[in-house]
């Protein structure tokens, strides 16, 4: 029974770790900006010693804690842009998420993709696309086990692109 | 008997897995009298901390620290295919399962990436990556014991305070103004 479960464990392992390669392809090219930040750097972050008394860097510190995966892929390579799409797309079909907002403005086509935890304002993973066609095109991944309600602290203090989206977003959803 | 086959089973892979395969220490051995390279080896003493009264935190920070190395290498009109080269097996040597990807950056050629050894925040090795089409990549390899968030964050409040010997740092100039 136990050897079962050791191997079921060892079966799941692969779907944790390599959840994210769907847009792993994008790190390493000169075409497209990418900002990854990983949990160890997220870890290290929470240990730091901070202000007790200054709330603000508290907050920052408590959510930080609770993230795994940032990335962020950028780009204006129109061949690029439709990679993105598509990778998206087939993310999406293969991994679902809610949808949690959709805005069409100025040219700009934002979507932002939710997996719930176990309270409705509690995220696993947030996924956020800007398809621009005038601007550049975003695929911002998140993940961990944090609040919606932590997004406005992490999109002031980290200055994450479609901010002003995510707090609205945060905001429907109370 | 079971246990000790599992255990030779083990001992074979941990074995296996740590012969003669390429690091990013053996790698700055390597590339050290290499053209296009420039190595230096830096003691923590740069930081020159003989004016100032240390708190126990700060001697401790500074303890932590052991060794900082640095590689640098200067592209140029003719050695675009090297850094190329170069630059892919520094990377891939970072991907190598004993380091830890703090933080990754990326734009149009230039990029910049901290990796990290060592169990949670105990950290014994970093190795910083930056890199530029058109100057050069350099690498940065701070060793050390237990080289935890705040020792850095203590020691970044040091270098500022503190007088920077850039006496050791001279190979490094010259490459830069060298151009």
């Amino acid at each position: 029974m136990k050897n079962l479960f050791v191997a079921f464990v060892f079966l799941l392992m692969p779907t944790l770790f390599f959840a994210q390669t769907a847009f792993n392809k994008y790190e390493d090219n000169a075409e497209i900006t990418s900002v990854i930040v990983n949990k160890k750097m997220f870890q290290l972050m929470g240990q730091m010693k901070m202000d007790p008394k200054d709330k603000d860097a508290q907050q920052y510190l408590n959510l930080v804690k609770k993230l795994d995966n940032l990335r962020v892929f950028t780009t204006s390579n129109t061949k690029y842009v439709a990679d993105m799409r598509t990778t998206v797309d087939g993310y999406l079909k293969s991994n679902p998420l809610d949808e949690l907002m959709r805005v069409n403005k100025d040219g700009k086509n934002i979507k932002i993709y939710i997996k719930q935890g176990a309270t409705p304002t509690q995220v696993k993973e947030l996924l956020m696309f800007i398809d621009g066609t005038k601007t550049e095109t975003v695929i911002m991944s998140l993940t961990g086990n944090f609040d919606l309600n932590d997004i406005s602290v992490l999109t002031d203090k980290m200055s994450l692109p479609g901010g002003t989206e995510l707090k609205k977003a945060a905001a429907k959803k109370q | 008997m079971k246990s000790t086959l599992y255990f030779l089973a083990i001992a074979a892979v941990l074995f296996a897995s740590c012969e003669s395969k390429p690091t990013v220490q053996k790698y700055f051995v390597e590339k050290a009298e290499a053209k296009n390279f420039v190595a230096l080896d830096i003691a923590p003493s740069f930081i020159k901390t003989d004016s100032l009264q240390l708190s126990a935190e700060e001697k401790t920070a500074l303890k932590s620290i052991h060794n900082l190395n640095i590689l640098a290498f200067k592209a140029n009109d003719t050695n675009a295919v090297t850094y190329q080269k170069e630059l892919t097996n520094v990377k891939a040597l970072l991907k190598d399962d004993s380091y830890d990807e703090l933080i990754k950056f990326n734009r149009n050629g230039m990029g910049a990436s901290i990796s990290t050894k060592g169990e949670g925040e105990h950290i014994e090795e970093f190795i910083i990556l930056a890199n530029n089409t058109e100057t050069g990549f350099g690498v940065v390899r701070v060793s050390g014991e237990d080289m935890t968030p705040t020792n850095v964050m203590t020691i970044v409040g040091l270098l500022q305070k503190a007088n920077l010997d850039m006496e050791q740092f001279k190979p490094l100039k010259a490459m830069i103004e060298k151009q």
